[in-house]
C-alpha cells in the first residue's frame, strides 16, 4: 500500500500454478478444489489461494487435516463495493505451526449469499466468523450461534462496509 | 418558603423567647429545605461510572493528594441504592448505554448526574457508529467537564459547583413526589424525566415504529426525537 495506491483485490493476477515456497502436501491436498494461486506483497509476501465460496469449508479442513494447517491465525473480510456481482471476499490466514508455512484462502461472495461455516474446523473460528457477520453482514452457514458479538443485537447496519456512513449512523443525532 | 414563613416567625416571635437561658445556646432554627439542601451536599456519595481513562483522574481525585473527601464525598457508592451522583467518567457505547440508565434509574431520588470529560459529554473524538455522541441522549445531565481527560482540580471545582446548585435547591416537596407512567401505559406519557423538574423536558418514547414494540425498558426510547436535534 505505498504511494498512497489503493489495492484492490483485483489488482491480484491469479494462475493455476502455485508461486513458489508453497509445500507440495499444501498442492495436492488443495488439488481437488480448483485452486486458484496468487503471490502479492499486500499481504506481507503470503501466497493466495482463492476457491469457489461453495468449495470453502472442505478446502479449509483438507489444509488442515492433510497438510498440517493447525492455526487459524486470521479471519476476517473485505468489501469491494464496485466489484459485481461478489463484492465481498472472505479472508482465512492459516499456518502450518510446524513448517511456518502461511496460505491466504481467499473466496469471493456476493451480497445475501452465506459461506460455508469453518467453525467445526477450527474452533477459534466461531467468535471471528460473528465477528464477520457483525461488521459485514455475510451470513456462515452451520455457524452455532451467528449473532452479532460487538454491537448491540439489535444495532442496523453493517459498519465495516464501505457504503457505511463515516458518520452520522446514531440514532437520535447527526 | 413563603406557606412556612409566617409559622417559623410565630415560633421566633413569641415561643422563643420562653426559652431559658440555658437551652438557648443549643438551639439551631433553620427550614427543612435548608437543612435538607445542608445535610446533601455535605454526604454527596458517588457512583463513578468509570468507562476509561477519565475513571483514573476520578480515582485521581479521590486519592489523598487532592482527597474528595475534604467536601463529603469520599464514599464511592458501587451500588446506585446508596449514591446520590452518578459521575460518568469516559466513552459511552451504545451497548453500555442500556447499563447507564439501568443504574441510573436505579438510584434513589435526589439524585445528580456529572458527565466527565470530552467523551461522556460530546462523544470525544470518537465520532464513529458505537459511541454515544454525548450521554445527555440517555439521562439529564446536571454539569459536565471539559478535559480530555479532566484534571483532578477541574473535577473538584465541579463538584463544588454542584454543591453550591443543591444549596440552591428550593423543591423538597417536590422532590418526594416523581412522577411515573401509569400502569398500562406507555412510557411516551411522562414527559418530563423523574425528578428533574427544572431539567429541560426531554421525550422519553420515539415515533421509529420499529423500536415502539420492544417495550418500555429499551434504551431506545429513552431519546430524543429524531427531528428535536440537539436541545
Amino acid at each position: 500500500m505505498s504511494q498512497g495506491k489503493r489495492v484492490t483485490e483485483s489488482c491480484l493476477v491469479y494462475t493455476a500454478d502455485a508461486p513458489e515456497g508453497v509445500s507440495e502436501a499444501t498442492q495436492q491436498a488443495l488439488a481437488p478444489f480448483d485452486p486458484e494461486w496468487s503471490e502479492h506483497p499486500v499481504h506481507g509476501g503470503y501466497p493466495g489461494c482463492r476457491v469457489h465460496r461453495s468449495k470453502w469449508a472442505e478446502a479449509m479442513a483438507a489444509l488442515k487435516e492433510q497438510a498440517g494447517f493447525e492455526m487459524l491465525v486470521d479471519h476476517t473480510a473485505t468489501d469491494y463495493p464496485d466489484r459485481e456481482p461478489e463484492r465481498f471476499t472472505v479472508l482465512g490466514l492459516v499456518m502450518n505451526v510446524d513448517t511456518q508455512e502461511r496460505v491466504m484462502m481467499r473466496t469471493r461472495v456476493a451480497e445475501g449469499d452465506s459461506v460455508p461455516t469453518v467453525s467445526h474446523i477450527w474452533k477459534s473460528a466461531d467468535w471471528s466468523e460473528r465477528e464477520t457477520f457483525d461488521m459485514f453482514g455475510i451470513p456462515f452457514e452451520g455457524h452455532p450461534d451467528l449473532t452479532r458479538i460487538y454491537m448491540p443485537q439489535d444495532f442496523d447496519g453493517w459498519p465495516l462496509r464501505r457504503d457505511f456512513p463515516m458518520q452520522g449512523h446514531n440514532r437520535f443525532r447527526d | 418558603m413563603p406557606a412556612a414563613s409566617g409559622d417559623i416567625q410565630t415560633v421566633q416571635t413569641e415561643e422563643l423567647m420562653q426559652v431559658s437561658a440555658s437551652t438557648e445556646a443549643s438551639l439551631l432554627l433553620t427550614t427543612v429545605q435548608a437543612l435538607a439542601n445542608w445535610s446533601r451536599k455535605h454526604s454527596m456519595w458517588p457512583l463513578p461510572l468509570g468507562l476509561s481513562c477519565c475513571g483514573i483522574e476520578f480515582m485521581a481525585t479521590a486519592a489523598s493528594r487532592y482527597d474528595m473527601a475534604r467536601f463529603g464525598m469520599e464514599v464511592a457508592r458501587f451500588s446506585p441504592r446508596q449514591a446520590d451522583l452518578l459521575l460518568v467518567a469516559g466513552t459511552l457505547t451504545y451497548k453500555m448505554a442500556s447499563v447507564m440508565t439501568r443504574l441510573y434509574d436505579q438510584m434513589a431520588e435526589p439524585k445528580w448526574v456529572v458527565s466527565m470529560g470530552a467523551c461522556a459529554s460530546s462523544g470525544g473524538m470518537y465520532r464513529s457508529y458505537p459511541v454515544v455522541q454525548g450521554i445527555d441522549e440517555f439521562v439529564p445531565v446536571d454539569f459536565y467537564i471539559s478535559g480530555c481527560p479532566p484534571r483532578p482540580d477541574n473535577v473538584l471545582n465541579t463538584l463544588i459547583k454542584l454543591q453550591g446548585k443543591i444549596d440552591k435547591e428550593r423543591d423538597y416537596e417536590l422532590r418526594l413526589d416523581t412522577p411515573s407512567a401509569p400502569e398500562g401505559q406507555n412510557v411516551e406519557e411522562v414527559a418530563v424525566l423523574p425528578g428533574k423538574r427544572h431539567g429541560p423536558p426531554i421525550a422519553l418514547a420515539t415515533d421509529d415504529e420499529r423500536f415502539v414494540e420492544q417495550g418500555p425498558q429499551k434504551l431506545i426510547e429513552r431519546g430524543r426525537k429524531p427531528e428535536e436535534g440537539r436541545a
